[in-house]
């Protein structure tokens, strides 16, 4: 570059060494705020992740139309399914056996272990036709429930906040003023069905002393449309069902969410703002004490742009490695760490996303902060800044 | 406060209430969008002898002309065909003043709709429902009132589904 002669890259790297107290305690400060940024936007991600992979856009749910946008408030009449069976044309068959799936959900008070009160489960009562329907439903332990027994999603344990020790196959849980034990578990490709409890639809039905579902989900064949379903809920009135596309259930779970997502978001903000003025007050502190440093350097014959540009070179390199070992904690602690939530639970997503956002953060931070406090020492003149203490 | 100050107000508060209204009225309020109707299913003059819904599902014939309102829910028209329920016009729904959101879902007088309620179905010539969306085929919006003329189709629990051919919209 013509006239333009930059400091030595390593006099920066030295100078950071050279006040190694002063140096950690600004890396410890920026990797907690990048840390912070990593909590909020991994919430968010896992959050939005949840609710995306949760619908299968081949899947129909059918449930009550006064339950509006909530499975759990709908009654529907048990023939549901069998009407369903026998209307649509639409719905995916193998082997004789159509894919349609009658359930029963409900939110309800689940003890684990020793403690009696217990805490807010989800259990679904379900035949063995709900395989058919949620694909993404695996078997990772143990086996099908018989009477008396219930299978817990992976994410269960931390929707009932107690551990998977206590969650293990053999063990019992109570609700509905039932035991029940653990036959098995299953994952569901980190949809919100982890977060529950299953058990057999005719079990429930009688613990709750109930005939009735609360949701028929089915599995519509290649090429069909959802609206044959929809036309039979408005051909048959008097059921008063509604049928919506699973995906666009999930969708609508999605705006309900908006205002949490928005306040993460918001959240996200304030944490990176005080982390720059936490920064700004830690910089103008290590700037205020190389005045004669920098009056020197400007002596010797350095431009000012030159040294602005080693200090934002210094910043940068302290918020670069606070971000790398902020992002490597939260791959390390954060990431996949499960979180309950009013819907179920999901678990804590540190993806490329979280990561971009996280030690972009970071590095404004540095390259920011660095600035004014730099600014602000070179404004001074050289002469007056020699005298300096 | 000078003239700048209150003007630059103004304009936020004009274009915070702006928006606000706009995104109240996108999530809620009947479409607005024109669309131009198909003429081979809209008929240009009203039919004579229509009956409203309660009437047609206790004495419809074969061949019916009713008379009703779009809604009876808050999504009464079936995406992606030509198929809606419309609802007695003699049944009242939420007043504009009450603020309901949705006024076309009768949430006020959900239990008088049972009885007054019809699911119309525009087929084309080979009897079929038509694959189309009825807002755009037939230029109609919720709480839109229609004749429609067609076969009248009554079940078991007195659901009664009328396959109409042709439809006149009324406002």
């Amino acid at each position: 570059m013509l006239g333009f002669r930059p400091l030595p890259w390593e006099y920066g790297v030295r100078n950071l060494l050279r006040r190694p107290t002063r140096s950690a305690l600004t890396l410890g400060a920026l990797a907690t705020v990048v840390l912070l940024v990593f909590v909020v936007v991994g919430f968010i991600r896992g959050l939005e992740r949840s609710l995306a992979v949760s619908g299968d856009p081949s899947v129909v749910l059918v449930y009550s139309l006064a339950a509006e946008e909530s499975i759990e408030n709908s009654s529907i009449p048990a023939r549901t399914d069998g009407l369903i069976t026998a209307s649509l044309s639409g719905i995916h068959k193998r082997f004789g056996v159509t894919h349609v799936s009658p359930e029963l959900y409900l939110g309800t008070r689940v003890a684990v272990g020793e403690s009696e009160q217990g805490a807010l489960g989800l259990v679904r009562g379900v035949t063995e036709a709900v395989p058919l329907v949620r694909r993404r439903v695996r078997l990772i332990e143990g086996s099908w429930p018989g009477p008396g027994e219930v299978l817990v999603g992976k994410l269960a344990p931390a929707k009932l906040g107690s551990t998977a020790d206590e969650l293990a196959l053999g063990n019992s849980v109570r609700f509905e003023g039932r035991e029940w034990k653990i036959s098995g578990r299953f994952t569901a490709g980190g949809s919100a069905l982890e977060s529950e409890i299953w058990c057999r639809l005719s079990d429930f039905q009688q613990a709750l002393k109930r005939q009735d579902l609360s949701v028929v989900a089915l599995l519509l064949r290649e090429g069909a449309s959802a609206s044959e379903v929809e036309l039979f809920c408005k051909r048959r009135v008097d059921l008063e069902l509604q049928a919506v596309r699973e995906t666009a259930y999930y969708e609508s779970l999605q705006k309900h969410y908006r205002p949490v997502r928005m306040l993460a978001w918001l959240v996200v903000f304030l944490v990176a703002g005080a982390g720059v003025f936490a920064g700004l007050n830690m910089m103008y502190g290590a700037v205020a004490g190389r005045i004669r440093e920098v009056a020197t350097l400007q002596a010797v014959g350095y431009r000012r742009r030159a040294i602005l540009l080693s200090l934002i070179q210094e910043g940068a390199l302290l918020s670069a490695a606070a971000s790398l070992l902020a992002g490597g904690s939260a791959l390390w602690l954060l990431n996949g760490m499960a979180v309950r939530f009013t819907m179920g639970a999901f678990t804590l997503r540190v993806d490329s996303v979280a990561l971009l956002i996280g030690c972009g953060t970071g590095l404004l931070l540095g390259v920011l902060g660095a600035i004014p406090p730099a600014i602000k020492a070179l404004r001074l003149p050289v002469a007056e800044s020699l005298k300096a203490i | 406060m000078n003239v700048k100050s209150w003007g630059a107000m103004l304009v936020a508060a004009t274009v915070a209430g702006g928006c606000g209204e706009a995104d109240r009225q996108a999530g809620t309020t009947p479409a607005d969008t024109a669309h131009s109707p198909d003429a081979a299913y809209v008929l240009a003059a009203e039919p004579s002898g229509s009956l409203g819904v309660g009437e047609a599902r206790r004495l419809a014939d074969e061949e019916v002309t009713v008379v009703g309102r779009i809604g009876g829910s808050a999504k009464p028209f079936v995406d992606g065909l030509a198929a809606f329920t419309i609802v007695d016009p003699s049944i009242p729904y939420c007043a504009d003043e009450e603020g309901c959101p949705t006024p076309w879902d009768y949430c006020c007088t959900q239990n008088e709709v049972k009885d007054n309620i019809a699911t119309v179905e525009i087929v084309d010539d080979q009897g079929q429902t038509v694959a189309k969306d009825a807002k755009a085929l037939l230029g109609v919006k919720e709480l839109s009132t229609v004749v429609v003329q067609g076969k009248a189709r009554r079940d078991e629990q007195g659901n009664l589904t009328v396959l109409a051919s042709k439809v006149f919209v009324k406002k």
